[in-house]
């Protein structure tokens, strides 16, 4: 048998004892469920205080003489995460003003413009919503082709409060248990809110005019890239 | 002996144009003949180290550097293909115009590709003016 | 087998009281590599003389490099070989740029032409042969002077596997 540094284990990684026996042997099912007040987080984060070690060896826990009259009390506490969430690297591709082309969702086929990317690795794009009807929009860069056409955007600034925040769509109020669940909302359209649209306007006021500059490349912003026969994708230069 | 209605023949002093490999679309020289099936081939000019070559990997060209001695050293070479100009006259022929082209045309970017669907529009919008012109007046 | 070199092998008997400074033996030796080099060495040497493996050591391998392995030449070779009836003397030629490459054409021909296997021939001799002392009629039709010849029937395939078509609408053009 393979020999490990741990007696409660029969391998790394494999207890020596299964669920159910831990389960029984330390009397779990003895411990009330305490139902967890809950908290706000920044207040448990306050009262969390480490606790002095307490020596939690399994066996010496199974092995030590029961005693009826404790109640083993554990409360099980989520596991902390300790991932950090980190933005993922941009492709070496894309730069901004690179044109785009999308490949999900409503705007597949369109030829964008890379702006640039927001904290949460997401891509900030433009149509110019003039030219092709997309607007200011974020895009996962798994979801596009960066072509080796680019817009010479560098004198172009772009607004820091675009961000993820301005993105966010507004949570709808559930409806559940209501009778408007049951037959439907009364279709209301919602309006595009008015700073967005004049937003969009400043935005890509700029990007037309250098867009401009180049011929054909307005207009081929706004065609659709798509596929002809015996053109194979992976085979294409972009 | 050789049949006359073979215009491609294996001899030194043929310029091959390699298809498979490293070297693969480049041209060279037989510069001397191994067997029924290899031959060495040199191209100093056109960046083809000396080797040993299985005729089943190139194709043989119409261009013949006549009078070249056989195992002719690669400084020698370069010079009778100087003097002949084989690396242009293999530019001239269609054939490497079309291999120029398809190699053009696979380099392309997506916004080259869009120009030159534009222009060809362009083109055929004129041509096909003139020739509906045309038809016109021998109707 | 895989690509045959070369190889020069030196070994000898072990001293001893008799044979205090034993003779050297070499040999020039095609194997794949140093390993199977020295074991044709003493498969040779036992056959050839009173010296095996057990009371004899190897002085050294190295690795013979042709010199001018970018120009043909006209190889004769001088083997043995054991057929399914009996034992036989034999001389062919090859035409290759390395000795090594001409041995190795060797043994496939032999597998193809005798269906002898590698253990069963033994290389004799390799030596290049001048255009005047070539015998055979298959190498001197390729030392003509002015030779030409056309390839006949060609299937053009494309560079890479990949793209080759599985099912095409038109039989190939063959001519060329």
């Amino acid at each position: 048998m393979a020999k490990t540094a741990h007696k409660n284990q029969l391998a790394p990684g494999i207890s020596r004892l299964s669920h159910s026996k831990v389960f029984s042997k330390r009397a779990t099912y003895k411990a009330k469920k305490e139902s967890k007040p809950k908290a706000d987080a920044a207040e448990a984060k306050k009262a969390f205080v480490r606790k002095p070690y307490v020596k939690e060896d399994l066996v010496d826990v199974l092995t030590a003489k029961k005693n009826e009259l404790v109640q083993a009390a554990v409360t099980p506490r989520p596991k902390h995460s300790r991932k950090a969430l980190r933005a993922p690297k941009l492709r070496k591709s894309i730069t901004p003003g690179t044109v785009l082309i999308m490949l999900a969702g409503r705007f597949r086929g369109k030829r964008v413009v890379f702006l640039k990317q927001l904290k949460s690795g997401l891509l900030l794009v433009t149509g110019p919503f003039k030219l092709n009807g997309v607007p200011l929009r974020r895009v996962n860069q798994a979801y596009v082709i960066a072509s080796s056409t680019k817009v010479d955007i560098s004198g172009v600034k772009i607004d820091s409060k675009f961000n993820d925040a301005y993105f966010k769509h507004e949570k709808e109020a559930k409806l559940k248990g209501t009778e408007e669940e049951f037959f439907g909302k009364e279709a209301q359209k919602k309006e595009h809110p008015a700073h967005k649209l004049a937003d969009q306007k400043l935005a890509d006021k700029d990007i037309v005019a250098a867009v401009a500059k180049v011929p054909y490349l307005a207009s081929y912003l706004s065609s659709t890239f798509s596929l002809t026969k015996g053109q194979a994708p992976h085979k294409l230069k972009y | 002996m050789v049949q006359r209605s073979f215009k491609r023949l294996v001899e030194v002093g043929r310029v091959v144009l390699i298809t498979h490999g490293a070297d693969a679309g480049k041209i060279a020289t037989i510069v001397d003949i191994v067997d029924h099936n290899r031959a060495i081939i040199d191209g100093p000019t056109t960046g083809v180290s000396r080797q040993v070559i299985a005729y089943k990997n190139t194709v043989l060209t119409d261009i013949v550097v006549k009078r070249l001695p056989r195992t002719i050293g690669s400084k020698a070479l370069a010079k009778f293909l100087e003097k002949e100009q084989v690396v242009e006259a293999w530019q001239k022929t269609a054939w490497a115009k079309k291999l120029d082209a398809r190699k053009r045309r696979s380099n392309l970017s997506d916004f080259d590709r869009f120009k030159l669907m534009r222009l060809k529009k362009q083109q055929r919008n004129v041509v096909d003016r003139q020739v509906a012109l045309l038809r016109k007046e021998r109707a | 087998m895989g690509r045959l070199h070369e190889y020069q092998v030196v070994g000898r008997r072990l001293p001893s009281e008799q044979e205090p400074t034993p003779k050297l033996f070499r040999m020039r030796i095609f194997a794949p590599n140093q390993v199977v080099a020295k074991s044709r060495y003493w498969y040779f040497l036992s056959k050839l003389h009173k010296a095996k493996r057990a009371n004899g050591e190897v002085v050294s391998v190295n690795e013979i490099f042709e010199s001018q392995p970018l120009k043909v030449k006209n190889f004769g070779i001088w083997l043995r070989y054991d057929s399914r009836s009996g034992t036989h003397n034999m001389y062919k030629e090859y035409r290759e740029t390395t000795r090594a490459a001409a041995v190795e054409t060797c043994y496939q021909d032999m597998a193809a032409r005798h269906r002898a296997r590698f253990s069963s021939v033994q290389i004799i001799r390799v030596a290049s042969v001048k255009a005047a002392d070539v015998r055979r009629p298959y190498i001197q039709q390729l030392l003509q002077p002015k030779l030409k010849f056309p390839l006949p029937h060609r299937v053009q395939r494309p560079a890479k596997k990949a793209d080759r078509a599985l099912i095409i609408a038109k039989r190939p053009s063959t001519f060329y």
